[in-house]
């Protein structure tokens, strides 16, 4: 255990230094941007006096170090600015954005995991008959379309012509949940509502899967190929000899070593979930971060471009440490010989 | 090369990837003869015949001011595949040059430039993507550019690990002991033994890139109109749905197919070069 | 008391309940990404959307005809300089407290001081005082004839609320309460604000203590949604969970929804659809050339763009320079056409070759359309012999770029709307020399005898002189050829057939005033 305690801290420090080089690198992306964020902030209508008022207010005439340090500062203080677009702090508008977008994230990691895994046991278990094919040619489709197309298709077939699911948004007007973790389908429970509940699961149910689905075939695909590889070691061949049964093997000696490479590449998915959910939320109209990103990157809203990818990596980085701690548990060798690059 | 033959022939989806890959190169390089109205792929109005669904002689059906939208889909294919290959040419050689430079020197050259990797990679590439174009004129070069930006850190990663893998093989130790330079070591015996890995990497990354490139196109950070592109079709498309619905569904199934293609060509060479990558 | 009395007591109250919750009427509808609540702020539809309905003004339009009423206001006098209003004396905040002069001062300190949306409109107010609670006096620094007319985009904001809100900020003022009326009403009108989450929903719900009271049939809740795609609004409709749509729609779109037996609402009369060309940059900055495109351009074919059904369209031909409506419009019979043989003839003028140059023609990335006309125009060129380039800009960008006649693109494609409904917000800003080079007037244009008619249009003492130098103007405009006047435009909204919104619908009852239509409290859920 305190193996992986170390571990926890050194990954944690090793995070922090990554955060800071995105901060840098983020920083520098969006002071460049043409186009002066004050005079499109204020409007056509602005006199120069007020953009040139507005320029000192935002300390848009300082030296790019200078504007670093200030940046800094505040984000020590827990803040990130105001945004130009909303007229509200950075803070405020990620903290309202935010929670929908990691709902449908990680309903579609889970997703991912509880359709990818046991696809690719099947597939594994059958190498080389029909199921392993067709799970090959699905998995392979899955990857092979964006989100936004899957979206797309999705939406016309399951909520224009056969209407089952709600087109648009997170829940129905008519509920009222109040707003404690800011994940409906949690809040809607913790409040009692069954109904509201089903109403956001249904609603979650056609983007989680439009974004879960290249993540499907990529965790069912790994799955198997780890799989077939430990199925030909010699101790999966000695437990057969010995007369264990097939699901036992199954389970004891191919797929716990198989998870570890699986469990990578969910951590990997995770990341470009967070990026493709930009995609599937302007298809289903899902009211998350994307929808702010894009129109603050639009609009050169400095502050909160800057918030905003900063937010996504660290929700990134957070959930690939949490799998590497995952691999630590599972894995006694790696939790001491792991590179940390 | 009997054995690139069996391999190829025993798996029917390998042939279907083979054979898709060349349907998508031929429409590309053949454009000019295969569209229907090869004129479309520019500034054409034809207010009589726009928004039309599919028929004859505009077999996708036209676009809202009255384009034939096949024509346009094949000129889009065009347009990707270009993309994707500078892209590709762009980027595997910096990441390789970075990754054989910090897996082989070590030390402060490995500390700086992976945690430079590293930071690249922290950002979800689309967003990274994103916050490039907004920085950028959209065009079809910085289209480029972003996305290249966001692919070298992977060819890095990649061949950081092969390398420091190889550093113990007995004919680098060999190399070392005659005195060999530390530039030929890394470009002369190290480089060829990650090739394999990288040919696959690329057939895989073709596909990708035409995904990415088509995401920022949608999220209207691509490429511009009149241009044909398919991931600006799709975004503007959507506004019709349902009713036009054409409007979204061929370009996307063009987008899929094309992709779909490159993944079972580099699955299939995957198997043949034996790389585990 | 026994528990079985208690029992039913309670049974009573919930079924009483029951029946309030479900004969709630809700309005649903929508607009685009972003919603300011802040009246001093406000500028797009949705922006004044929200105005119209929190907030009240001192007058507001007359419904179907010229002119204004008192709203806010008992009655007024004045001209020239100075005027003089009288204020209603039995009209209350939402928050209780009266209305009066104090508040009206305060409520163009704040529009002045903050300088933001519509503040443009009062630069020339150089002061108002209360002469008593209920009389406000406003001393402009010269005369300006549509002054009335302007105080349309004056919101009355309480006073005392906003004192007692007053956020961070330099000064005893602080923020002017910026942050609390961005997130809250401040004002006297038929709704109140129940919740505002500028980029999702805001929430209104009747104002119980309204001054003229609301109808019975007026829906009780409100709900205004941001940012939905097309493709959502449209099936949300044919499912009859949302009742009227933003006017940004694609055109087929809407058609799809009208032959699905939805109803089209219409508010139009005060703006039109430009091509503007930059009067600075050669080749435009000869008057042939500039007559040669205006002449090439093809009005009939993009009445057919824009046409919804055989009915309803979302523009009507140009008559002129001004539009239809307004004073010194030409009459309704003479509708600008495309004549390629005088296009032809003004270029063989023009002392640049068209052989040696092409027109940039650009387009507004936010609106789809603009790309059709581009391609309209471009075609129309192509067949004069004028070459011409497409380029998608998008709308911050744009701004930017017509601060310089350098950078201005020779064509710009843009709709413009008389914030007030009086000629003046419309044309002055697009013309006169001294507002060149905003997104209104990247036409650049300086011409003096321009200026002249512009300025005695607004200083006009009657309407006969103000018709008088404004149809001089139209004659003006059309002579020199700044623009093309595309079409004179019509915002349209489709509706779910239950909702009766007579502002939309019938003539004789409409505002002349954009957004003004979509006042809830004249709407009617059946």
């Amino acid at each position: 255990m305190r193996a992986v305690f170390r571990l926890l801290v050194a990954r944690l420090f090793v995070s922090l230094l990554v955060l800071a080089g995105v901060s840098v690198l983020i920083f520098a992306i969006a002071r460049v941007i043409p186009g002066d964020p004050a005079r499109i902030a204020l409007g056509p209508n602005a006199t120069h006096e007020q953009v040139a008022a507005l320029r000192g207010q935002l300390r848009l005439d300082e030296s790019i170090w200078s504007q670093y340090a200030w940046f800094v500062n505040d984000l020590s203080r827990g803040e990130l600015g105001q945004s130009l677009y909303t007229n509200r702090p950075v803070v405020k508008d990620i903290a309202q954005f935010l929670p929908a977008t990691l709902e449908l994230v990680i309903v579609a990691g889970i997703l991912m995991i509880c359709a990818g895994l046991p696809l690719g046991m099947l597939a594994a278990k059958y190498r080389g008959g029909v199921i392993d094919n067709v799970v090959r040619l699905l998995s392979l489709l899955g990857v092979s379309a964006p989100s936004f197309v899957w979206a797309v298709i999705l939406m016309l077939l399951f909520a224009f012509y056969l209407p089952l699911f709600p087109i648009a948004g997170r829940i129905d007007t008519a509920f009222e949940v109040p707003g404690v973790t800011g994940f409906l389908l949690v809040d809607s429970l913790l409040d009692g509502q069954v109904a509201a509940f089903a109403d956001a699961l249904r609603h979650i149910a056609l983007p989680a899967l439009a974004l879960a689905l290249s993540g499907i075939g990529q965790a069912a695909r790994l799955t198997r190929a780890n799989m077939v590889e430990t199925y030909d070691r010699p101790y999966v061949e000695m437990a057969r000899s010995y007369g264990f049964p097939e699901w036992r093997i199954a389970r004891s000696y191919a797929f716990k070593p198989s998870l570890i490479p699986s469990l990578t590449i969910i951590g990997l998915d995770f990341a470009a979930m967070l990026g493709n959910a930009f995609l599937v939320e302007a298809i289903f109209a899902w009211p998350g971060l994307s929808r702010y990103g894009v129109a603050v990157i639009l609009r050169k809203d400095l502050n909160a471009i800057v918030g905003t990818v900063l937010i996504i990596s660290a929700a990134f980085l957070i959930a690939n440490l949490i799998v590497d701690l995952l691999i630590a548990l599972i894995n006694p060798r790696i939790r001491h010989s792991r590179d940390a690059s | 090369m009997k054995r690139v033959i069996h391999i190829v022939m025993s798996r029917p989806l390998s042939i279907l990837g083979v054979g898709l890959i060349a349907l998508v190169l031929f429409s590309a390089l053949f454009a000019d003869l295969i569209a229907p109205f090869p004129e479309h792929r520019g500034t054409v109005v034809d207010f009589s015949n726009f928004n039309q669904p599919p028929g004859w002689p505009n077999i996708m059906g036209t676009d809202l001011v009255g384009r034939d939208l096949f024509s346009r889909i094949i000129y889009a294919y065009r347009l990707s595949l270009i993309l994707g290959a500078v892209v590709l040419a762009l980027a595997t050689p910096v990441g390789v040059a970075v990754g054989l430079a910090a897996g082989y020197l070590g030390g402060w050259a490995r500390f700086l430039l992976m945690r430079t990797t590293d930071v690249f990679l922290s950002i979800p590439p689309l967003v990274l993507a994103m916050s490039i174009m907004g920085v950028l004129e959209p065009t079809l070069i910085n289209g480029m550019i972003a996305v290249t930006a966001m692919w070298w850190p992977w060819y890095a990663r990649l061949v950081y690990n092969i390398t420091l893998a190889e550093r113990e093989e007995g004919y680098v130790l060999a190399a070392e002991v005659i005195g060999a330079s530390r530039t030929h070591i890394m470009f002369r015996e190290i480089l060829p033994n990650c090739f394999p890995a990288i040919l696959t990497k690329m057939t895989l990354d073709l596909g990708f890139v035409i995904l990415i490139a088509s995401s920022l196109s949608f999220l209207g950070l691509g490429v511009q109109p009149p241009t044909p592109d398919l991931g600006s079709m799709v975004a503007e498309g959507a506004r019709y749905l349902p009713d036009s619905w054409w409007l979204t569904v061929f370009p996307g199934l063009a987008i899929l197919v094309a992709v779909f293609g490159f993944n079972l060509l580099g699955d299939t060479l995957r198997d043949i070069l034996g790389s585990g990558q | 008391m026994r528990p079985v009395a208690k029992n039913l007591i309670a049974a009573a109250a919930m079924s009483a309940m029951a029946i309030a919750a479900t004969a709630e009427s809700v309005l649903r509808l929508d607009e685009v990404a972003v919603g300011e609540l802040d009246p001093a702020k406000a500028s797009d539809y949705a922006d004044s959307i929200l105005m119209f309905n929190v907030y009240d003004t001192l007058v507001i339009p007359r419904q179907g005809g010229p002119g204004h009423v008192p709203h806010l206001a008992a009655s007024w006098e004045g001209s020239g300089n100075e005027y003089l209003f009288e204020l209603r004396t039995d009209v209350s905040f939402q928050s209780g407290n009266p209305v009066t002069a104090e508040d009206v001062v305060f409520s163009l300190d704040r529009m002045q001081t903050l300088g933001l949306g519509l503040s443009f409109l009062f630069t020339n107010v150089e002061s108002a005082e209360a002469v008593d609670s209920h009389t406000v006096r406003f001393t402009l620094a010269e005369p300006y004839a549509p002054f009335v007319a302007s105080l349309v985009r004056l919101p009355i904001v309480d006073k005392d609320l906003v004192m007692q809100n007053l956020g961070e900020g330099e000064g005893d003022m602080g923020d002017w309460g910026q942050a609390y009326l961005s997130a809250n009403g401040g004002g006297s009108g038929a709704y109140m604000v129940k919740s505002h989450n500028p980029q999702e929903e805001t929430v209104m719900v009747r104002n119980p203590g309204y001054f003229l009271g609301i109808g019975e049939k007026a829906p009780d809740t409100v709900r205004l949604r941001y940012g939905l795609e097309a493709a959502t609004v449209r099936t949300l409709i044919a499912q009859g969970e949302h009742d009227i749509s933003s006017q940004w729609l694609p055109p087929e779109v809407k058609r799809a929804l009208a032959e699905d037996g939805n109803q089209l609402l219409t508010e139009g009369g005060t703006g039109s659809f430009y091509f503007k060309m930059n009067t600075a940059k050669a080749p435009l900055d000869d008057v042939h050339c500039r007559l040669a495109l205006a002449n090439a351009f093809d009005y009939g074919s993009v009445l057919k763009l824009i046409a919804i059904t055989d009915a309803v369209s979302e523009g009507s031909a140009a008559t002129g320079a001004v539009t239809a409506g307004m004073f010194g419009a030409r009459p309704a019979g003479t509708m600008l056409e495309r004549d390629a043989g005088v296009a032809r003839a003004h270029l063989a003028e023009c002392s640049h070759d068209p052989s040696e140059f092409s027109v940039e023609i650009s387009w507004i990335a936010e609106v789809p359309l603009e790309e059709r006309l581009a391609l309209l125009l471009q075609a129309n060129l192509s067949e004069i012999g004028v070459n011409s380039t497409i380029k998608k800009i998008p709308w911050a960008a744009f701004a930017g770029m017509v601060d310089s006649a350098e950078t201005t693109p020779d064509v710009s494609q843009i709709f413009v709307t008389a914030v007030t409904g009086d000629p003046d917000t419309l044309l002055y800003g697009m013309y006169h020399s001294s507002k060149a080079g905003t997104w209104q007037s990247p036409e650049h244009l300086n011409d003096a005898e321009v200026d002249a008619l512009l300025e005695a249009g607004r200083v006009g003492a009657s309407d006969a002189a103000r018709e008088e130098a404004y149809s001089a103007l139209n004659d003006r405009l059309l002579a020199i050829a700044p623009s093309i006047y595309g079409f004179d435009r019509q915002s349209v909204f489709v509706a779910r057939p239950g909702i009766r919104v007579p502002a939309l619908s019938d003539p004789a009852q409409a505002f002349g005033l954009d957004t003004m239509g979509f006042s809830f409290r004249l709407m009617e859920i059946e």
